[in-house]
Formats: C-alpha cells, sequence, structure tokens
C-alpha cells in the first residue's frame, strides 16, 4: 500500500482474500430460487424464450456485489488505518523535546503542539519522562524531566509568544537537565529561523544526547515588517521575508487606525532573490496621522505588524508672536494667517506667557515638531540656547520677518542667512520699483515640485547679505532673483525664515492658497520630537500601552509584561512588542529592528543519528467503521436486488409512482408551491365578518355591556334604517354591535355611542382604538341621554356626562361647537333647525367649522370634512326604536309624534351628512356655477 | 406468494381418467349453468329468421318465374293483381357438432378469471346444446355421440360424458359431414399451421365451423414478473425467465399474432372465430356464436 497512507493493525487476516474465487465459485452456483407458474402457452412463449439466455447462475453483477460485500468484510476485519502517524522511536530512556515558540511559530502553533504531542505519546508508552522546554520562555522555567501527562499540560499551556527566541538560555537548561541522561533522546521542533549564537547553544544542547529528532517547517513564509517611514508623499513601509524565499512575492501592506479600522493599503511585492521590499502607502497627509499600526495581510504573527507612535504623527507646531496681537481686530495678529493655515494638518501650541524666556521653554516642553516664530527680534540668552539645541536635535524654526526682526541683531544661529538691517520696499510712492511677484521655485528647494503662483506680489522684504551660499539658501526668490524664502540645515535640523510679514501688510502672500501650501510642506518636512511631555519624572520607564499579541493583534497589556526602560532597549518577554505610555502618549516598541533579516535554520552538523519529522495533525483514521457500514449498506442493496430478480417488488406501486409520490411530499414539505397558494392562502380568520360588514353600509352602535341599552340602541338604528330605506336612496344593512377593544372599526361610517354610566370605563387601548378611529375619517355619536337628567343647575352634569368627559380626556378632541345654523348639517336632506331625539333641547355638538366671514348670499357654512365627534343629550336611538310590528318602543318627551318625526329627520341629516360629507354644501353653489357657466 | 395461475386437477397430469372424472364431477353444475346462461341469450333471440321448409309462416313475397305454381298463395293473390308465394320459416333439422377441448391445458385457471377454460368450455358446448335441442336440431359430439334430437339433448350429452372414459385430444372430424355445422371450443394454443392442418379437411368437405377460443386473462396479459419457472400443463416441459416482465411485449405479440391468424384463416373460410375471456360472461360469447350462426345461415 505504498500509494495510500493505510497500514493494516491484523494484516493477517488479509490472507481471507484467497478464499475470494471460492466465495465466487459457490456463488455462481446458486442462483435465487424462481417462482413457479403453470403456463399453458408455453409453446408461444418458448419461441420468445429462446432469444435470451436462460439464467441457471445468477447474473454476474450480483455475483460482484456478494464478493464486493465480502471483500470489504474482510479487509474491515484486519482494521486498516488511514494516515497511520509515524513513530518516534526514543532512545537513551528519556526525551527532551525543545520547542521554538516566538514570533515565528505563531501561524501553525497547532500543528506545532500536535507533534510535540504525539512525541509525548511515543514517551508515554515507552515510560520515558520528558523534558520540556520552550525557547521564548522566562529564563527560570522549570524544564523537567516530567512525566508525560503534565508534560502534556505544560504543552497545552504554553502558547506562542511576540518575541525573539532564546535558542542559549533555554538549551542550556535541557542541558542541564539531560546532564543525569546521557545518550536521550533530543527533539527539536524548530521555528526555521537562525537567531545568534545558534551553533554556540546547539553544541550546548547536544552535548549529551543520544540522538536528535530534527523537525523544521516546509518553508519559511514570514514576512517581517522592519520600519516604517512618514515621507513627504507617501507612507513606505519595508519588509523583509526569509532569505531562501526567493521566489516572486506579493503581499498586502494594510494600515489600522487606533481602533482597529483598516483605512489604507498598499501592495508589497518581493522582486524574484530580492528579501527586502518597500511598500508606498499613498494616502493623504492627513489620513496618514491616524495610522495607528500597519500590518501584512495573512501574516498572523507579530513580526508582521508594526506599531506606530508620535514619530509618525500629526506634528505638533508650536507658535510664538512677540506683543500681543489685537484680539479686536484678529486680521492683523500676526499669528493669525498662520494660525489658519496651518490648523487643519497640525497640532498648534501656543505658549500660555507672552514673555519668550518662558514661553520658549514651555513650548520645548511639548516636544513640537516645528515652531513659527513671527516677526521676533532678539530673543533671551536661555530661550536662544535651548532653542538652537532644539533645532539641532531635530527641529523645524520657520521665522518670519518684519519690523522687529528687521531691526534686530543679526542671529546665526535661528536665521538661515544673515540679514541686512532694515527692509527693502517696493513700489512705494518713493520707489521707481514695482512690486515683485514670485519666481519659479529653484531646484533643490523643498518647494520645487510645487507650481509657484502668478498672484501674489511682494512690496516689502527683509534682504539677505549676499553670501556664496545664498543659492542654494534660497528656496523661493522674487522675480528679481531677492530670496524670499530661505532655509538651512542646522544639525539634525531646519531654520526656515519667510522674507516678509507674516500679515498681509508686507505682501499678499499670506492670504494666498501658495502661503498654505509652503507651510503645509513644511510641515511635512518636520518630525516630532518624542513624546509629548509626559509627567518628567518617569520619562525613561514607560509602562505597557498596547501590545501585539503573537497572532499579530492589538491587545491590552499582559501580566508580565514591565515597563520599558529606555527607548532602545531590546524585544523580550518582559518587553514584548508593543505601545508603551499613556494615553497622552506613547512609544512604539517594534519587533524587528530595521536591519532584521530572516536566515533559515540549519540542521546543526553532529555525527550522532538524526530523524527527520515533519510537523503535522494527528489525522488517523479508522476504516473499520466505514468499511462495515459499506458491506452492510451492500447487504441491504443485494436483499432490494434479489427481491428484484425474486419479482416481489412487482406488486408495489410502481416506482415511478412512488417516485412522484415522494417527491410531492419533499415538495409540500420543502415549501408552500407559490402560485397554488397565492390563490388559496390568503384567507384570514375574519373575513367573513369583514367582508359582511362591508358589502352593505352599515350603522354601528358601541356595545355598552348593558342589554337594554344595547337592545335600545339595536332597535334605535334598527328604526332609523326602515326610515331611511323609506325615504331615501340608502338602504343601510342590519346595525352592528361592535366591541370597541375588539372589533374592526373602521368598516362603520357611524359609530352611535349611548354613554352609560354603569358600564365599565372603556380601557386606554380601547379608547386609542377610537381615537384612532375619529382620525382616520371615522365618525362616533355619542348620546348622553340625559338631558332632563342632568338636573337645572347650569353647572350640574349627570354620571353620564361625567363619564363622556372621562372617555374624552383620553381623546384628541377639536374643538366643537352646537350645529350652527348654517351648518350643512341642517340642509342635508331635510331643512332642520334642531335635532330633538326622545328629549328636545339638548344641542347637537359637532366639531366646530372654520371661521368664515358672513356673507349674506352664502345659504351655508363650506369646510371641509366630516366632523368626527358628534355630542348630544337627547336620546336619539330612544326616539327611534321600533319594535317587531314596526311600532315605537319608547314615548317621546313630551309625547309629540311630530317630535318623532322630526328625530328620524335628524337621523337622516346625520346619516346623510356621515355619507355625503360636504357635498351638499357645494351643491348650494350649483345655481349660481351653472349661471357664471352660462347655461 | 400466490402464484397467479393453477392448474385444477391435483396429480397425474396424464391421466385422461382421472380428468374424465373431474369434468365428469363438473358437470351436473355446469348443466345447471348451461341452463341458466341459455334462458337468458333466449330471451333476446328471435327465431330462426330464414325462410325455409317448415310449417310456420314466415312471408308473403312476389312469385317469380321459375317457381312452383304450386306454391304460390291463391288465397292472397285473389286480393289484388299480383301472384304470391308463402314462404315459410325454415324448420329443416340441422346438425351441429360440438366439441370441447379436453387438452390439460384447458384446465387452467388463473387468480384474475372467474372460472378454468374447461369449465368455460363445457358450459359453453352444453348451453349451446340445450339451445339447439330446444330448437330442434341435431347434435353431435365428436367421438362420443352420433347425431341425435331430443329435447334434453344437453343433459343426454352430459350423461355421456360422465360415463366416457377418456377423450380423445384431437376427435375424429371425419363423421362430419357436408351442411354441417361445428362449434370447435378450445384454446387453440397450438401452433396455428398445426390448428389449420387439423381443420382444413373441414374446410374442404365443406363445413361449418365456429371456432371459440377460451383464453384465461393470465395467458393474455402476462402479468408475470421476475425470476420465474413456466411449466406446461400438457407435457410438463419447463422453461426458467430471468425477468419475466422483460418478455411481455415478445410474447404479448406473438399470442395476439397467432390469434390473429386464426381469425384471419376462419374467416377467408366464411367460419366464424369468437373469442370468450374466463374472466367474462359465458352469455357474451353465447350471443356472439349465435349471431354468428344464424346470419351464415342467409
Amino acid at each position: 500500500m505504498g500509494f495510500l497512507p493505510l497500514s493494516f493493525a491484523m494484516p493477517a487476516v488479509l490472507a481471507g482474500l484467497i478464499a475470494l474465487p471460492v466465495i465466487w465459485w459457490l456463488l455462481r452456483l446458486t442462483p435465487p430460487k424462481p417462482q413457479t407458474e403453470a403456463f399453458p402457452p408455453l409453446k408461444i412463449l418458448a419461441r420468445v424464450l429462446r432469444k435470451e439466455e436462460t439464467p441457471h447462475q445468477s447474473p454476474w453483477w450480483l455475483t460482484l456485489l456478494r464478493l464486493l460485500m465480502a471483500a470489504l468484510i474482510i479487509f474491515a476485519l484486519a482494521q486498516p488505518v488511514l494516515n497511520p502517524r509515524e513513530r518516534v522511536a526514543i532512545d537513551g530512556g528519556a526525551v527532551a523535546i525543545v520547542v521554538d515558540n516566538g514570533w515565528a511559530s505563531a501561524p501553525d502553533w497547532d500543528v506545532r503542539v500536535a507533534t510535540a504531542e504525539r512525541m509525548i505519546a511515543d514517551a508515554e508508552a515507552q515510560n520515558a519522562p520528558v523534558v520540556l522546554a520552550f525557547t521564548a520562555d522566562a529564563d527560570n522555567t522549570a524544564v523537567g524531566p516530567f512525566d508525560p501527562q503534565e508534560a502534556r499540560e505544560r504543552l497545552n499551556a504554553a502558547g506562542a509568544r511576540p518575541v525573539p527566541v532564546d535558542r542559549g538560555s533555554a538549551f542550556a537548561r535541557v542541558a542541564d537537565a539531560l546532564g543525569q541522561m546521557p545518550g536521550a533522546t533530543v527533539a527539536m521542533l524548530s521555528d526555521g529561523l537562525a537567531s545568534d549564537a545558534d551553533e554556540d547553544a546547539f553544541a550546548t544542547l547536544l552535548a549529551d544526547a543520544g540522538n536528535l529528532i530534527w523537525a523544521a517547517p516546509q518553508g519559511l513564509a514570514q514576512i517581517g515588517l522592519m520600519a516604517t517611514a512618514n515621507e513627504p508623499d507617501a507612507f513606505l513601509v519595508e519588509a523583509t521575508r526569509a532569505t531562501n524565499d526567493t521566489g516572486l512575492r506579493q503581499a498586502t501592506v494594510a494600515a489600522f487606525d487606533d481602533r482597529g479600522r483598516r483605512i489604507a493599503e498598499a501592495p508589497l511585492s518581493f522582486a524574484a532573490g530580492e528579501a527586502i521590499a518597500t511598500a508606498e502607502i499613498r494616502v493623504p497627509f492627513e489620513l496618514r496621522n491616524d495610522f495607528n499600526s500597519v500590518a501584512v495581510d495573512g501574516q498572523l504573527h507579530a513580526g508582521a505588524v508594526r506599531v506606530l507612535d508620535e514619530n509618525s504623527r500629526r506634528r505638533r507646531v508650536g507658535l510664538i508672536a512677540q506683543g500681543d496681537g489685537d484680539v479686536a481686530q484678529p486680521l492683523l495678529s500676526p499669528l493669525h494667517y498662520i494660525g489658519r493655515a496651518l490648523d487643519p494638518f497640525a497640532d498648534l501650541i501656543e505658549p500660555a506667557s507672552a514673555d519668550l524666556a518662558s514661553a520658549i521653554p514651555q513650548l520645548l516642553e511639548q516636544h513640537p515638531a516645528m515652531i513659527v516664530m513671527a516677526d521676533v527680534g532678539n530673543l533671551p540668552a536661555p530661550a536662544h540656547d535651548a532653542l538652537v539645541e532644539w533645532v539641532e536635535g531635530g527641529g523645524t524654526l520657520v521665522r518670519f520677518a518684519g519690523p522687529r526682526l528687521a531691526a534686530s541683531e543679526p542671529d546665526e544661529d535661528l536665521l538661515p542667512v544673515r540679514l541686512r538691517t532694515g527692509e527693502r520696499a517696493l513700489g512705494g510712492t518713493l520707489s521707481w520699483t514695482e512690486p515683485q511677484a514670485i519666481a519659479e521655485y529653484p531646484e533643490g528647494s523643498p518647494f520645487a515640485d510645487l507650481t509657484p503662483p502668478t498672484d501674489v506680489t511682494v512690496s516689502r522684504q527683509v534682504l539677505a547679505e549676499p553670501a556664496a551660499d545664498i543659492v542654494e539658501r534660497s528656496w523661493v526668490n522674487l522675480a528679481d532673483g531677492t530670496p524670499l524664502v530661505t532655509g538651512a540645515r542646522r544639525g539634525e535640523g531646519t531654520v526656515a525664515l519667510f522674507h516678509v510679514a507674516p500679515q498681509a501688510t508686507w505682501s499678499n502672500l499670506p492670504i494666498s492658497g501658495t502661503f498654505v501650501e509652503l507651510l503645509r510642506r513644511l510641515v511635512q518636512l518636520s518630525r516630532n520630537q518624542g513624546a509629548a511631555a509626559t509627567t518628567g519624572a518617569d520619562q525613561t520607564s514607560l509602562p505597557p500601552y498596547r501590545l501585539i499579541a503573537a497572532d499579530g493583534g492589538l491587545v491590552p497589556p499582559t501580566p508580565d509584561a514591565r515597563p520599558l526602560v529606555g527607548t532602545d532597549a531590546p524585544v523580550t518577554i518582559e518587553n514584548p512588542p508593543g505601545l508603551y505610555g499613556s494615553d497622552e502618549g506613547v512609544v512604539a516598541h517594534n519587533l524587528l529592528p530595521a536591519d532584521a533579516m530572516l536566515e533559515p535554520l540549519a540542521r546543526p552538523q553532529t555525527p550522532m543519528p538524526v530523524t527527520d519529522i515533519a510537523y503535522g495533525f494527528d489525522r488517523q483514521v479508522d476504516l473499520r467503521g466505514p468499511l462495515f457500514a459499506a458491506a452492510l449498506a451492500l447487504m441491504i442493496l443485494d436483499t432490494l436486488a434479489v427481491l428484484w430478480l425474486g419479482g416481489r417488488l412487482r406488486r408495489r406501486p410502481r416506482l415511478a409512482q412512488a417516485a412522484s409520490v415522494a417527491l410531492a411530499i419533499v415538495v409540500l414539505a420543502a415549501g408552500p408551491v407559490p402560485d397554488a397558494h397565492a390563490q388559496e392562502n390568503d384567507a384570514r380568520p375574519g373575513d367573513e365578518e369583514a367582508i359582511d360588514a362591508i358589502s352593505q353600509t352599515r350603522i354601528a352602535y358601541v356595545l355598552t355591556g348593558n342589554s337594554s341599552i344595547d337592545a335600545i340602541s339595536r332597535a334605535g338604528l334598527e328604526g332609523l334604517g326602515r326610515f331611511l330605506i323609506d325615504k331615501t336612496a340608502l338602504e343601510p344593512g342590519a346595525p352592528v354591535g361592535v366591541d370597541i377593544a375588539e372589533d374592526e372599526l373602521a368598516f362603520y361610517p357611524l359609530i352611535y355611542w349611548p354613554i352609560d354610566e354603569g358600564a365599565p370605563m372603556p380601557s386606554p387601548e380601547a379608547l386609542a382604538r377610537v381615537d384612532a378611529y375619529m382620525q382616520e375619517g371615522g365618525t362616533v355619536l355619542f348620546d348622553t341621554r340625559d338631558q332632563f337628567g342632568a338636573g337645572f343647575d347650569a353647572g350640574a352634569a349627570s354620571g353620564s356626562t361625567l363619564r363622556l368627559r372621562e372617555i374624552l380626556a383620553d381623546m384628541s378632541v377639536p374643538p366643537l361647537e352646537p350645529v350652527p345654523q348654517d351648518h350643512v348639517l341642517t340642509k342635508t336632506f331635510y331643512i332642520l333647525p334642531e335635532f330633538p331625539g326622545r328629549f328636545n333641547g339638548s344641542p347637537l355638538w359637532v366639531e366646530a367649522s372654520q371661521v368664515v366671514e358672513e356673507t349674506a348670499d352664502r345659504p351655508v357654512r363650506v369646510g371641509d370634512g366630516v366632523t368626527p365627534i358628534m355630542i348630544t343629550a337627547n336620546d336619539f336611538a330612544g326616539a327611534w326604536a321600533v319594535g317587531a310590528s314596526g311600532a315605537p318602543m319608547l314615548p317621546t318627551v313630551p309625547a309629540d309624534p311630530m317630535q318623532r318625526a322630526y328625530a328620524y329627520r335628524a337621523g337622516v341629516n346625520i346619516m346623510m351628512y356621515m355619507l355625503t360629507g360636504n357635498y351638499k354644501s357645494d351643491q348650494v353653489h350649483v345655481p349660481s356655477i351653472l349661471e357664471r357657466l352660462g347655461q | 406468494m400466490a402464484t397467479i395461475g393453477a392448474v385444477s386437477e391435483a396429480a397425474a397430469p396424464r391421466d385422461a381418467l382421472a380428468r374424465a372424472r373431474q369434468r365428469a364431477a363438473l358437470i351436473p353444475d355446469l348443466l345447471v349453468e348451461a341452463r341458466r346462461v341459455v334462458n337468458t341469450v333466449i330471451a333476446g333471440w328471435h327465431g330462426r329468421r330464414k325462410r325455409g321448409i317448415g310449417e310456420n309462416f314466415w312471408q308473403f313475397r312476389p312469385y317469380v318465374d321459375g317457381e312452383a305454381i304450386a306454391r304460390i298463395d291463391w288465397r292472397r293473390s285473389a286480393r289484388d293483381d299480383h301472384t304470391y308465394v308463402r314462404d315459410r320459416e325454415w324448420e329443416a333439422a340441422h346438425t351441429v357438432w360440438l366439441w370441447a377441448d379436453p387438452s390439460a391445458s384447458m384446465f387452467y385457471q388463473s387468480k384474475t378469471a372467474s372460472v378454468s377454460k374447461e369449465s368455460r368450455a363445457l358450459v359453453l358446448a352444453l348451453a349451446l346444446a340445450e339451445l339447439f335441442s330446444r330448437s330442434g336440431e341435431r347434435i353431435a359430439w365428436p367421438g362420443l355421440t352420433d347425431p341425435f334430437s331430443a329435447r334434453n339433448g344437453a343433459e343426454r350429452l352430459a350423461a355421456q360424458m360422465l360415463h366416457a372414459d377418456a377423450l380423445p385430444p384431437r376427435p375424429d372430424l371425419s363423421l362430419i359431414k357436408r351442411f354441417s355445422d361445428v362449434v370447435l371450443i378450445s384454446d387453440f394454443l397450438d401452433p396455428v399451421e398445426e390448428t389449420q392442418t387439423w381443420l382444413d379437411d373441414l374446410a374442404m368437405r365443406g363445413v361449418r365451423a365456429h371456432l371459440i377460443e377460451i383464453s384465461d386473462p393470465a395467458e393474455e396479459e402476462f402479468p408475470y414478473s421476475g425470476r420465474t419457472e413456466f411449466r406446461d400443463p400438457e407435457n410438463g416441459l419447463k422453461l426458467t425467465a430471468g425477468r419475466a416482465e422483460m418478455l411481455r411485449a415478445d410474447y404479448r405479440n406473438l399470442y395476439t399474432a397467432r390469434r390473429e391468424a386464426l381469425a384471419v384463416w376462419a374467416r377467408k373460410l366464411g367460419w366464424s372465430y369468437t373469442v370468450n375471456h374466463t374472466d367474462k360472461l359465458a352469455s357474451d360469447a353465447l350471443v356472439r356464436i349465435h349471431l354468428a350462426m344464424s346470419a351464415g345461415g342467409n
């Protein structure tokens, strides 16, 4: 079985395969028993049968099936194992497992653990003690020997660390532990990367060893980031890879902000044979300031991540002016234009004090990248010295001319050129010269790639003394060749001078876009000078802030991380890579130095026997189960085949039918067929009632729960219905009692609500539904039925009225008025001056219509919409109520037949008003409209 | 699983005596059955419908030259200017030979059939015997009786059959004279050529034969499937089909081709060929055979 990773626990059983031919012979001899049938037309059948060979034996495929079944069972009995793991022979009574757990082993740490676990299992099988050491571990970690169980626990507790390996220390400890056990097996599970002093370390390790097991990764795929640089036009990321990884290689470098959001990326391509590549992230300068870390995509280890600190961030710019600017006139303030120009891309710092002697040290404490001095003349000596030291250390000092500078002593250290005292005026009344424009930026100037403006003119400037190097120090010249901006290096830093004032008095440069461009370029050229001022005393010891985990993620500090002392401390267990400092400022502590080389680790030359193994998971699979399952499946198949051959399946429903039935079941189970269900399934409970309610115009009344009131309401609406049928074109259906808490109200144009003080107060939800019904165009006719029950006192209110007030308190009721004489309700069918019910005298309250100017020729009030609410106390339903015979049920008060007739007419008017709205009020204009149309 | 078809006999497939006894045991029942069937048929059957020598008036027809003057019905002719001849209904006694195939294959009955083929054949034969006896024909059974005329012809035939030892599978047909009718009831499963050779003799002698094929639905439909061993009840030959359902189409082609060939041959000779399935009613065949016989008489 060389081509398959297959082995058998009991290969002897495979000899049973020899029996297969015998089984074949036996199977061929026993055909399935036929069904015997008497058949008179045998002679006819014989003519048909001659065409086919009469099978006296099993069909070949059935035999094959059974042979396969037998072979499968034999194979299964031999206990086959797929991917058998290689066993490592352990000599010398002990095994030392040394695992590299530095940053390079993080991506495939699981495989290393699995490999080490197998070794521990092998050691356990041979009862050998285990020495287990990790090369990126604290110096004082115990290495054993352990019993296998403890070793396994330690192995599982260990993890890759984002630090370089320290083989020397670990190997020394292992050698110590092996001292008592000479000739032990040493297993080195390396990460494949060479480190310093490997040779000595291996010599120590292998001094007493008996043999060596060597595991190294197949290839080194790690990409490490060595350096970053925030250049003016791009953010550069320098990366390296293993030196034996020589092919073309593409990767992506991404930049992340402080919340881990990916904000930029750039391709990283290694040329063939090159171990170093540079990615350029070309994004706007402002965006680059947000970079918090850069990482290589797909590289899950600490080496592929670099954190960035203030040095690559937004610059801090200090502003110094002499003499207070006039707050009332900011445009004349020397720092106004500078501040406006710098604000978008720099943090501006202004000293609290106006006194230069204290202001400059204050500024320098903030470690600004750049200091802009607007027309500052002579500096106090201590401040001057501090400033010079700062510039020498890398600061960028930008100065502007002005009357004070022009009048000051020449200052060699803090000015790029020697200045003549006094300034030069161009184009004044006493001058023949014209204001000068700006010439092309000279080669070598930091502004060389910018386009010079055409609209900037300079009318006054300070002049440089001619000197040999004046040309190379000139960054911007005027059209006549005199320098406008000069600059010079001073140590690590730069000094630049604008020969004009920072206000718009000497030139219009400060109010041009060029001014912003120039300053911005200068800011980009500057470098932040370390972290912003922290508490001072603790300057050299920074607590861990965010650390890079072994998998390359940024995590909060781990307990074993120690404060970082000094800026060039190595990356160790105590100082893992990451950001150190606090919220106010951090220092990046990165894993790989700028000159890092990822060299492959060579196996040490040693005379002792060496076994090479590969990393790998334990993928051993016992094949017995699948084989037995396959044999069982074949057996079922065989049974079915025998049944089929014997015709037993014949009488069953035909396969096609069965299949279609099964398909139908599947389809039904899988989900509704859209078309079929679109027609059937939109019926909902309650549809019947809804259709019933809307197929006829029906008047509704509120079920109060008091059966006599409900009966009167019903009878009243029925009586009104009869009257409507008699007199009008409206033929309402039978009245409906609605439960305002449950039933759908929207179907009814009018809901009659007799207020019963004895009924329970409707729930707020029910009132909300009624309110919504009214808002959506329905009308509720409240009837307190207490015209003569309220007493004679004007302020007295009956229980029903109080209840009505309670009910209406929770609703949005519009302003009400008694039906005015010209309201459309008085005219919709009958002309009615009042609306009596069983009682007379109560006004009918409706929504107040808009006040319009009364015009004599307008017979009716205009108004759109229908009142959502009507209130009466006249007991309409009582007047309308008729019994089965059509006779009135209740007497009117007073007992006046005309009052009942008027009550019905009131009902008719109300219904007409409900159904036609303001149609009637428009209708009264028909004569005049027709007249206007000339008909 | 039960087999589809069975042969009624239990043992001794070639024992003709046993078969005869078996047949004899069937006969009293079949006689009753035959009478019942005949009664249903008679209700819908209106005489011989033929002019000929007889007692009963059949029709008046105009006299044509050449006919015997004695045949003129003067009383009728006197009523108008034409001369009429009185025809009488044909009443001449006629010999009808009946024969039902007694071979072993006729004892087959499948599950879907209500009776065995032999039973159906005997019922038809006895029913015909009853019919013809009632109408005064002479009936005969080749190899069993000579032609005889009796009111209870069916019973006499049955009695003869009860006492017969063994009937030959192919009767001697040489006694059958010209103008006789022969009703042969069999399954006609032998090769068509054999049957034709056997019956050619009759055709040459001008005998009018009526072939009734009794067919079991299982023979026609071939509802077998799977591995099946087929056994011929006549000679015990066996055939095993691996997958019987694969043969169905071919078999049915041959089966119906045989029937078609026989039917075409019979029609060519002026004979009738009737198929009766044992899952259908016997009266179907009875009606058809009588229609065929009366139609052929014109």
